[in-house]
């Protein structure tokens, strides 16, 4: 590939923009020294106590052309977005873009297979896990007509739990490549005979699928022939106390976000997505030519977000796909921080892997456009915090700011509401405003430490610590073999 | 009497400096970019409904189930 050079200088790419933006706004400030001077200091009371207090507010100017800005950045985002999903869907490129509805329309125009469901559930010793997994399966309103069991490296009873569970179950042979290289093992089997409506589903084996998941998603395959693939909205489990609290906030926002997007999808998540059998067939096809990855591999066996990278390839071939608001599924947590650190280092650096991989084009723009967004508010949010803990360190009198009180107040507002149907320990928690704006920083070191390790091409890994040596060490036995 | 103004580590005068006055307003301005964009999450979400009205008739033209 071409851009294959971003891929080690991605890091600073976002962190020019995201620097550069923030340098620009500082040679702002410093050009217009009134911005941040405050008005003088008046003497309040209120009750019993002496508040002093200060009206220190920004020129209406400054306050107006920053809400401007924020607005045309958003409308920005939104608009090159819309625009890639238009031209996807009208392309008649066969080899950029052999997924777009349009080719998609006249292609399959005629043909009225009908519609069946195999569900793949890769399964690394999983045996604790498939009971609660395969009978829930079993009892959704939609009933799959296949479930295989891909059990990868087993060295439990995954393959009898599997069968006695009434799952089929396809066993891995020399797979090195996790998850990813077990799943290509068995769409190589699959995809030559499936036909347009014979839906593939990928689920984690300690995934739980919410009551009619699959039932909305067949309905929307039915209801639309173009549709390339439908992706599950996660939530997280209960428990683990106030990091537990943290993530589920987290994904509880996230799924609002994309609900008030009506769908359109960020990541095909690993946890369960389904795809068409056009969908799969034509990523294995253009891998090596118009998109990353070794000809023939529906998974890119290298990437660390294998989801992630599968997203942008269907993405970039044109392909339509959705994420319904009805399929939702429960999905593990990380019980402490050095899991959640590892988990993230990985997502973190896997999103960037992948957007070096495939360059700036108009399929990846909203995800770079992410990337940068995240770059600028370390910035903001650090500024913030460093400007917080001069003025503590500094003030010998504490002073009151009633107009950034009520911009506080907006902030924890939206914190609260954005997380409301988490319920109560949800909302209290986005209520405290700082431990939530502290996890935020928490992610931000992430980001940066990805960035930087990118960078300096360090070497990213899976956080299986376990299964990353026994690969490792079966591929220098192999080295050393006659 | 002389009064020192200190804070608990800076002195109080450090809240005057330019240098101060330069974060102050880079932080303002930041703050008041991220509030809009967070009022923006909390408000119901704006579209153009008119003009996808509008465009809605020119699409769909057979119907895409199976």
């Amino acid at each position: 590939m071409e851009t294959k050079w971003l891929a080690r200088i991605v890091g600073l790419v976002i962190t020019a923009v995201a620097v550069g933006a923030a340098f620009l706004l500082a040679q702002i400030v410093i050009l217009h020294p009134d911005l941040g001077v405050p008005t003088p200091i008046k003497e309040g009371l209120l009750g019993e106590w002496d508040l002093l207090y200060s009206s220190a507010r920004p020129p209406a100017s400054v306050f107006w052309a920053a809400v401007a800005l924020a607005l045309l950045a958003a409308a920005g985002i939104a608009i090159i977005e819309r625009y890639a999903m238009r031209k996807a869907r009208l392309s008649l490129n066969k080899r950029e873009t052999p997924l777009s509805p349009i080719l998609i329309m006249k292609e399959t125009a005629g043909r009225h297979y009908p519609l069946t469901l195999t569900v793949l559930v890769p399964a690394h010793n999983e045996e604790a896990a498939l009971p609660v997994t395969l009978p829930a399966l079993m009892a959704q309103s939609y009933q799959p007509d296949r479930i295989i069991v891909l059990a990868d490296n087993c060295t439990d009873s995954t393959i009898a739990v599997a069968e006695q569970h009434g799952a089929e179950v396809f066993v891995t042979v020399n797979n090195k490549r996790k998850k990813a290289g077990g799943l290509n093992q068995v769409l190589a089997t699959f995809l030559p005979t499936a036909r347009d409506n014979d839906i593939v589903m990928v689920m984690d084996a300690d995934t739980s699928l919410d009551a009619g998941f699959i039932e909305a998603a067949m309905d929307r395959f039915r209801n639309d022939r173009a549709l390339m693939s439908v992706g599950g909205i996660f939530y997280g489990e209960n428990g683990h106390g106030l990091l537990g609290q943290f993530q589920r906030n987290e994904y509880i926002r996230y799924s609002r976000q994309i609900n008030r997007r009506r769908g359109k999808v960020f990541v095909l998540t690993g946890t369960s997505s389904l795809f068409r059998p056009a969908a799969l067939k034509a990523v294995a096809e253009a891998r090596g030519h118009t998109i990353p990855g070794h000809e023939g591999d529906v998974y890119d066996t290298i990437a660390l977000t294998e989801d992630n990278e599968l997203t942008i390839a269907l993405k970039s071939l044109g392909a339509l796909m959705v994420s319904p608001p009805r399929c939702t599924v429960v999905t593990e947590l990380m019980p402490d921080r050095k899991m959640l650190w590892t988990q993230r280092m990985r997502w973190q650096r896997g999103a960037l892997d992948n957007i070096g991989a495939y360059g700036i084009t108009l399929a990846t723009a909203r995800y770079w456009a992410q990337q940068m967004g995240i770059g600028y508010s370390v910035i903001a949010l650090y500024s913030y915090m460093l400007m917080m803990l001069i003025t503590v360190i500094a003030v010998d009198t504490w002073i009151w700011f009633p107009f950034w009180l009520l911009i506080g107040a907006v902030f924890i507002v939206e914190r609260i509401v954005t997380v409301w149907r988490g319920g109560w320990k949800a909302r209290l928690l986005a209520l405290t405003l700082f431990p939530e704006l502290g996890y935020d920083m928490y992610l931000n070191a992430i980001f940066v430490k990805s960035i930087w390790d990118i960078t300096w091409d360090k070497k990213a890994h899976w956080g299986w610590e376990q299964t990353e040596q026994s690969v490792l060490a079966s591929e220098a036995t192999e080295g050393l073999a006659p | 009497m002389m009064h020192i103004y200190a804070g608990i580590l800076l002195p109080s005068s450090v809240l005057n400096s330019d240098w101060f006055a330069v974060l102050a307003a880079f932080v303002a301005i930041n703050t008041i970019i991220y509030v809009t964009l967070a009022v923006a999450k909390i408000l119901p979400r704006f579209r153009l409904r008119f003009i996808t009205k509008y465009f809605q008739k020119n699409r769909r033209i057979e119907s895409r189930g199976i």
